[in-house]
């Protein structure tokens, strides 16, 4: 009889024993999915980031691509005004001047770059770089007087700040 | 995924962050765009008139307006019992510099879309524990936590991966910036970096080069025209702009022209700026200062009792070390070259984030390493060509697949080879193994969709099945070992396909064409014998048979004779095609006003037809499998 109980309790010992095991196991392989479930949800979350990021640095690329050369080509376009300025003032024809000067101009507002507005405004460092100072008790402080170098903006980024001599009053 | 963790180079005159993105440093643009600092922006405070706070570029603009509260160079003032009053109140310098950080992380949260906390920040190597103390609470002010501090010229090394060098070195680091000199000799044993000696000029840097070759360029313009331009903002401020532009050309080309007209006018008119600069000009007027670099460099290696020929590794930081007479000038003081690859004005910045991202854990071996495929796999195409499926150096696991057809009228079965290798011509790779799809219901070439799919997994192993689109029916099979070869036998299949790369591409030029040519006929045939049968006139039906004819006794000739048959039938056929059209009565509704712009229009027609027969012709040319396989196999 007690052989028998001893026998049944071993058998229940190695029930247990391999439950046990079964047990152990059965949570290394949860472990292990879970893990493997986090390294794929991972990958994928990375890869979808690297699409969508991709995709923003292709769009800069080529705004960054665009914008340099609008910038080159604004020295140009400036450099037309400048003509334009200096020829009218010698009192020479510059109508087909001027014709040119709205094509660039033209060509300059389908790509959205705006001038920035400098002459009689306020300083704001967002949009202007101040090269230097000028007393003027008769303005307000900070107003701009002269625009040494003209500014750009493309849509909200600035392309190129104006340059531009400042204000200030005498006291 | 650990948290991320930035670097960030807190510089005297410019700042710049970079953080760890799939595996590799980036740097993180600053929010206000690039400037002239590139993505770095101008390590500068100030408080407007208003009481706003100020940071990076739209402080520098406005520092002349407002000298009293701008603030530069506070790294200068780390450590030091030293205040700054500002409106009424008082700053510590690591305030001040924390307002920078507090930037960086603003813009590494926009950049990254994730919180950041922790960061990696360099100092000079010769900070002491003060002013390192300074930088770290610097960081704690702005909402970082300073995970480590690490010396800027060991950051450098680590951009250029020199940590991994198995052998001990000595670095000597050149960090030549806007306005400040640092040398730094370091000794580097089993990936620890220990400071040797440090030496500088804290007065000596790019901006003094730019101030010179401004000189030269205002003084030739008083030579030839006699106007002073040094009191002129407007032409100071153009002649700046156009001094940098040539400063960074000169570093590619030898000659340039600062070219800026109406600068100036007087009684006689406009005049206009235009100076000519050469490199050799440039290196003559830039060379007083870079001479003043020598006795910088023969101190640091007085001070680690070292000769010239100890060091081991040099390594440049800053903008002006691009210039090709600094990079001269560091070679020739120390016999020899500098290392290359990473852009020296972002190499601080990389170096801090190489070291973020090896304590974040993002740059350890705990990524999960992915194989990819060291040769093309494709199938044999018609006339024994290669149609790649997966290109070389693929990551796998992958599968991509492509939809082919037939050769022949009626084909019944096609047989998929699968080979691997870089030739074109299927004879010159390697067939991997092959099996056939049957059963295809008999029909027109062209006709029938067979889909071919590769899957490659984790493990290397190929599956390749190729299935017909009409009926559903399939067959595949599985390749064991895509390689099969040693890494010797891969690499001279790689080396074999690129000097073979001109003869290959001439005999699948051959096949290209014979198969443009067959098809060719194959479409003229169909035309003339049944769709456009009652159509032709028969003196153009001989025409295009005789043609048809030539083309096909040149077939056994060379590609040229070829071609040239080819394009005479193929200048019957527009001009019968071309007939058929005019002669076609326009649609309903739609009126010829004038004659030559409707026959224009009709020429434009004819030309897209003759190119979609052309595509049309192309697309069989990838057809799975020449006819005659499939004809043995059904033998």
């Amino acid at each position: 009889m007690s052989e028998n109980k001893k026998q049944i309790n071993e058998e229940d010992a190695e029930s247990i024993d391999n439950s046990e095991i079964l047990d152990d196991e059965t949570i290394k392989l949860k472990e292990e999915n879970f893990d493997l479930k986090d390294k794929w949800q991972r990958a994928l979350a990375d890869y979808q980031n690297l699409e969508r990021r991709t995709q923003v640095e292709i769009s800069q690329r080529v705004s960054n691509k665009t914008n340099n050369l609008l910038l080159n080509f604004i020295n140009i376009y400036d450099d037309f005004i400048r003509a334009e300025n200096s020829l009218s003032k010698e009192k020479i024809d510059t109508s087909g001047l001027i014709a040119v000067i709205k094509n660039m101009e033209s060509l300059l507002a389908e790509n959205n770059i705006k001038p920035i507005y400098a002459i009689g405004e306020i300083f704001d460092p967002q949009i202007h770089e101040a090269v230097s100072m000028v007393e003027d008790d008769s303005l307000d402080d900070g107003t701009i007087t002269k625009e040494v170098s003209k500014g750009y903006i493309s849509g909200k980024a600035i392309l190129k700040p104006s340059k531009v001599i400042v204000s200030k009053k005498k006291n | 995924m650990a948290e991320k963790i930035i670097g960030i180079d807190l510089g005297t005159s410019n700042s710049a962050a970079s953080v760890i993105q799939g595996g590799k440093p980036t740097l993180i643009p600053a929010a206000e765009g690039t400037t002239v600092a590139g993505k770095a922006f101008p390590s500068v405070v100030a408080f407007s008139k208003d009481g706003d706070l100020l940071v990076g570029e739209p402080a520098r603009r406005q520092a002349v307006t407002n000298p009293d509260n701008t603030i530069r160079e506070a790294k200068r003032k780390m450590g030091e019992d030293f205040l700054y009053k500002i409106q009424g109140k008082e700053y510590k310098p690591q305030q001040i510099s924390a307002f920078i950080l507090q930037k960086i992380k603003r813009d590494a949260e926009a950049f990254t879309g994730e919180t950041i906390s922790k960061a990696v920040i360099t100092v000079p190597a010769y900070f002491n524990d003060n002013q390192r103390q300074a930088t770290k609470d610097a960081g704690t002010i702005a909402g970082l936590e300073v995970v480590r501090i690490i010396n800027e010229p060991t950051a450098a090394s680590l951009a250029f991966g020199l940590d991994k060098a198995k052998e001990d070195m000595k670095i000597l680091v050149f960090d030549f910036g806007g306005g400040t000199l640092d040398v730094t000799i370091m000794e580097m044993g089993g990936g620890v970096f220990e400071v040797m000696s440090t030496s500088g000029d804290t007065k000596l840097g790019g901006a003094d080069m730019d101030q010179a070759l401004i000189d030269f360029v205002v003084d030739e313009f008083r030579k030839k025209e006699g106007i002073d331009l040094s009191s002129d903002s407007t032409a100071i401020t153009r002649i700046k702009e156009g001094a940098e532009k040539a400063k960074i050309e000169l570093s590619t080309v030898m000659e340039t022209d600062v070219n800026l007209p109406f600068i100036a006018q007087d009684s006689s008119g406009a005049k206009n700026l235009e100076v000519k600069i050469t490199r050799a000009k440039l290196d003559d007027l830039v060379n007083p200062i870079v001479q003043r670099c020598k006795s910088s460099i023969d101190k640091s290696l007085e001070d680690a009792k070292l000769s010239t020929s100890d060091i081991t590794k040099i390594v440049l930081i800053g903008g002006p070390t691009r210039m090709p007479i600094v990079k001269k000038f560091v070679s020739d003081s120390l016999g020899k070259e500098a290392e290359s690859g990473v852009d020296p004005m972002e190499a601080v910045a990389f170096g801090a984030a190489v070291q973020a991202g090896i304590i974040a854990g993002d740059v350890t071996s705990d990524i999960v390493l992915l194989d990819v495929t060291p040769l093309t796999l494709g199938i044999e195409t018609l006339g024994g060509v290669r149609e790649p499926i997966i290109e070389r150096n693929t990551t796998i696991p992958t599968s991509k697949d492509k939809t082919f057809t037939t050769a022949a009228d009626s084909q019944t079965a096609v047989t998929i080879n699968v080979v691997q290798g870089e030739r074109p011509m299927v004879a010159d790779n390697v067939s991997l193994g092959s099996f056939n799809l049957t059963e295809i219901p008999p029909a027109p070439r062209g006709v029938p969709q067979i889909n071919v799919k590769f899957d490659i997994d984790a493990n290397g192993i190929l599956n390749v099945t190729a299935k017909d689109m009409g009926t559903g029916k399939d067959a595949k099979i599985t390749i064991q070992s895509t390689t099969k070869m040693s890494d010797d036998e891969i690499k001279k299949m790689q080396e074999d396909a690129e000097g073979h790369a001109e003869e290959d591409k001439k005999k699948k030029e051959t096949v290209d064409v014979k198969n443009e040519a067959e098809s060719f006929i194959y479409t003229t045939e169909k035309l003339v014998n049944q769709d456009l049968k009652d159509k032709i006139p028969q003196e153009k039906g001989i025409q295009i048979t005789d043609a048809i004819k030539e083309l096909k006794d040149s077939l056994s000739q060379d590609t040229e004779q070829i071609k040239q048959k080819l394009e005479a039938l193929k200048a019957i056929v527009n001009e019968v095609t071309t007939e058929l059209y005019k002669n076609a009565s326009p649609p309903p509704g739609e009126q010829q006003s004038g004659e030559q712009q409707s026959g224009e229009q009709q020429s434009g027609e004819q030309q897209s037809y003759a190119n979609e027969q052309q595509s049309g012709s192309n697309e069989e040319k990838s057809d799975s499998n020449s006819e005659q396989k499939s004809e043995n196999n059904s033998n």
